[in-house]
């Protein structure tokens, strides 16, 4: 009975960690609602010295550097994973397999490295940029980071698809074209799309390499979809701003409430990309 | 499309996919190389093993209190997620009612996807402030294991599960309780397997940089933390703050340096766990 | 058998935990935070005031002026940095419990890329400077140097610098800044910008001039002062401040020891060799 109790008290103790971050969370960023309703959320000046808390810009910012970072990653790792899974002869699998498996492994502050000095420059020179700061080298250096993620993801769904499909496809005579998209993508679909979910959840989350590259401006881009100009996102916004905010003060709530909204968002779409719900 | 012969179709597709597929190889193939290239005028076993004197500015050679910092922390967060980690899993398996598997289920895949920062400004409030820590390698480690958690209690989870049902009904069979059925039976079984999920959680741990930067460490003025409320330097804050820099060549081979130490750090614990990943399977 | 061996493995870490647990903090720790611009004087100082009073540790963080003042306030360091006097608020809620000891002289200085300098704009007047951080003059073209646009580099809200340089030159401190094309922390990471680009302005502590960031002289055609040491000194240069330390007025006589080796001809010197002027 005594492994009983400790067991239970200990699992009451881990599952409250969520619950209690997200009480801190909304606790905090209270007093901001309180005081301003909810219309700051589509304000679309951030200044905290004139009380203005808009997060129209971050969020505008985040949503599109992850989409970007998506837009890239999603057809080159998933054709990697075809080339990988289909293509490549056995040994080389392998390797290329173990490869992406170490890459998915590299630290964030080493991509913020990346972009500072090798992406940020080439930017600037190539297309003739003001500053490389933009929300587009955020979204090429996400891109990288979650490149290795859907690979690996994605060629596990590939190769999960039955031999027997495969094998039934070249009976009938439908060529490899017509398998790849008919037979096996659809198939291995539901888990091309929890790698997609999972590594949008990370691009979202990403602080150090995105604070580094994007300019870190609360502005709209003008016009909306001009990622060439420098913008703010959510996590950089965090970063930048959480140990100068007096603790207690409305930036200080606005800052957490920024906290909530990407928690909030990434619980979202942990869910949906919970493997055990998966309905093929 | 469907008009082409098949062998113009098959030459299409395949070569759509060897055009998007290709720099999704080589790219980050050349990164890791660009890596290693710019580190290696620094590289050397001084420099891993050396120590600059509380660095700051005029920085110098000699990472090996931030590899150390790096490690403690991701040691200790390990150490601190362990024990929960287990008992949920073992809970999860042996007491819980189909319900309340459901819920745990769903309260850590939500917790795996919150972003680490968060974690850190909680952290900065809660540990830091309020519990009056400060600045400290406790801290840091505390907002790193909640960091960690998640991984380890759905790794630990999948582990168990995949012991056959049989076993357990077998050993109770025989009459040991649940305790020895753990400890006797599970354990021994799937500890490999375990271990593989503990290293590859400190290869997480190792490298997360946001939730450490106002929690456990500082600018200057620690070389080796002497207690657990002391703040520690890490590679990862070390990258940030060099990286800030950029204009002194020495500088940025440095900071190369210590990235490629921080990417080989990191993994090695990803190829130990696989290695034991292997091992386990024979 | 594999018991035996996971149960001492288990102890000799439990009884290395308790160890590392239990060992005392070694010595007494003096923590400072703040400005990044006072930052390498405290290091240098904590460095050299550590071979005197080897039993001290110190440890010195960044963050800004803002988290300094939050710092202090909150009672979470020793001492405090900051590039900029107290403001309203500030000094309304800390002011009776804090000194602000200034322990040093510094000039905001104008800073542009070694090119911009190079082609012609060595002075601007204070409206001139104004105009570009509102964005009325976007290139270098219309000041006489140039063509090319200008990237105009702002800080974080609650940096020292920003405070000085939006007092003097916009009128404000928390004047916006509408023409800035991105946002910078420390002073290292604007100085890194400005070196790289060949467009840029900021605003710069005048320790952090190099070869490739300019200072540009201020002031009405005629009368344009560079902020070298000289002009500093006899107050001629206008975006000028003392760089303070926030110490509570009833600290532990350690800190109090280092403070007054802060000011004593020691420090001074050390805060000469940074690149600051000394206080007299």
């Amino acid at each position: 009975m005594m492994l009983r109790w400790w067991l239970s008290i200990s699992t009451l103790l881990s599952s409250l960690t969520i619950v209690l971050v997200l009480g801190f969370l909304l606790q905090s960023s209270w007093p901001l609602i309180q005081q301003q309703g909810i219309a700051f959320i589509i304000g679309t000046e951030w200044y905290p010295f004139e009380s203005l808390f808009g997060m129209l810009p971050a969020l505008i910012g985040t949503i599109w550097a992850v989409a970007l970072a998506l837009l890239i990653a999603l057809p080159c790792g998933v054709a990697a994973a075809i080339l990988c899974a289909e293509l490549l002869p056995k040994p080389l699998r392998g390797s290329v397999r173990f490869g992406m498996e170490l890459m998915a492994g590299v630290p964030s502050v080493v991509y913020g490295l990346l972009g500072m000095w090798l992406l940020l420059p080439l930017l600037e020179s190539q297309l003739n940029l003001l500053t490389g700061r933009t929300l587009l080298a955020a979204g090429l250096l996400l891109a990288l980071m979650i490149l290795p993620t859907i690979m690996v993801l994605s060629e596990d769904a590939i190769r999960a698809v039955q031999q027997s499909q495969r094998e039934a496809a070249k009976n009938l005579g439908i060529g490899w074209d017509a398998t790849l998209w008919r037979v096996l993508l659809p198939q291995a679909w539901p888990g091309i799309r929890v790698a997609t979910l999972l590594a949008t959840g990370r691009a979202m989350g990403e602080t150090v390499a995105v604070m580094l590259v994007v300019g870190s401006i609360d502005r709209i881009p003008e016009p909306f979809y001009n990622f060439l100009q420098p913008a703010q996102t959510l996590t950089s916004r965090i970063g930048r701003e959480m140990v100068e905010a007096s603790v207690g003060s409305l930036h200080w709530a606005a800052l957490l409430f920024c906290g909530l909204m990407l928690a909030v968002v990434a619980m979202g779409i942990a869910l949906l990309s919970d493997r055990r719900r998966m309905v093929i | 499309m469907s008009l082409l012969p098949i062998q113009h179709r098959d030459a299409l597709s395949k070569g759509m996919v060897l055009l998007f597929a290709l720099p999704a190889l080589l790219i980050p193939t050349t990164v890791l190389c660009y890596i290693f290239w710019q580190a290696m005028p620094v590289l050397s076993l001084s420099f891993v093993f050396g120590s600059a004197d509380g660095i700051g500015f005029g920085v110098t050679e000699g990472v090996f209190p931030q590899l150390v910092g790096s490690l403690l922390l991701a040691v200790m967060a390990c150490l601190i997620a362990i024990p929960f980690a287990l008992a949920t899993a073992l809970y999860h398996r042996t007491y819980a009612t189909p319900r309340q598997q459901r819920w745990l289920n769903t309260l850590f895949t939500m917790l795996q996807g919150i972003p680490p920062i968060v974690f850190g400004l909680c952290g900065l409030v809660v540990l830091v402030n309020l519990f009056a820590w400060g600045v400290s390698l406790l801290s840091g480690a505390v907002v790193l294991a909640v960091v960690v958690l998640p991984l380890l209690v759905l790794n630990t989870l999948a582990t168990l599960e995949r012991i056959p049902l049989a076993y357990s009904e077998a050993g109770s069979a025989l009459g040991l309780g649940k305790g020895a059925i753990i400890w006797r039976l599970w354990l021994p079984r799937c500890w490999l397997q375990l271990l593989t999920g503990l290293l590859l959680a400190m290869a997480r741990a190792l490298s997360e940089t946001a939730p450490l930067m106002f929690t456990a460490t500082v600018f200057s003025g620690v070389v080796w933390p002497d207690s657990i409320f002391s703040p520690v330097t890490t590679l990862q804050t070390h990258i940030f703050y060099l990286a800030q820099e950029g204009n002194d060549p020495l500088v940025i081979s440095i900071a190369w340096g210590s990235a490629a130490v921080l990417v080989l750090l990191v993994a090695s614990f990803g190829l130990l766990a696989r290695l034991l990943q292997k091992l386990g399977a024979h | 058998m594999f018991q035996r061996w996971f149960a001492n493995a288990l102890s000799g870490v439990l009884l290395a935990g308790l160890l590392v647990v239990s060992l005392p903090a070694a010595s007494v720790t003096i923590k400072v935070a703040g400005s990044t611009t006072v930052l390498p004087i405290l290091t240098e100082a904590a460095k050299q005031y550590r071979v005197i009073h080897p039993e001290l540790n110190l440890t010195v963080s960044g963050g800004g002026s803002g988290m300094g003042v939050a710092n202090i306030e909150r009672g979470t360091i020793d001492i405090g940095m900051a590039s900029r006097p107290l403001s309203e608020g500030e000094a309304g809620r800390i002011g009776d419990t804090t000194d602000v000891i200034p322990v040093a002289r510094d000039a905001v200085a104008i800073a542009v890329s070694k090119a911009v300098y190079e082609s012609g704009v060595t002075q601007l007047s204070l409206s001139q400077i104004a105009a570009i951080y509102r964005g009325e003059i976007r290139n270098w073209r219309e000041l006489g140097g140039l063509n090319a646009r200008i990237l105009v580099i702002d800080k974080e809200a609650s940096r020292g610098t920003r405070h000085v340089f939006a007092d003097v030159v916009l009128g404000n401190p928390r004047a916006r800044a509408a023409g800035a094309t991105i946002v910078t922390g420390s002073n290292n990471e604007e100085q890194s910008v400005i070196s790289r680009s060949d467009q840029a302005i900021g605003m710069l502590s005048n320790a952090w001039l190099n070869d490739r960031v300019r200072a540009i002289a201020v002031g009405e055609d005629g009368a344009a002062v560079l902020p070298t040491a000289e002009n500093v000194a006899k107050g001629r240069y206008i975006i000028k401040r003392d760089l303070n330390i926030l110490v509570r007025k009833h600290s532990s006589d350690e800190v109090k020891g280092f403070v007054d080796f802060l000011r004593s001809e020691q420090g001074q010197a050390i805060v000469q060799t940074v690149g600051f002027h000394a206080v007299r």
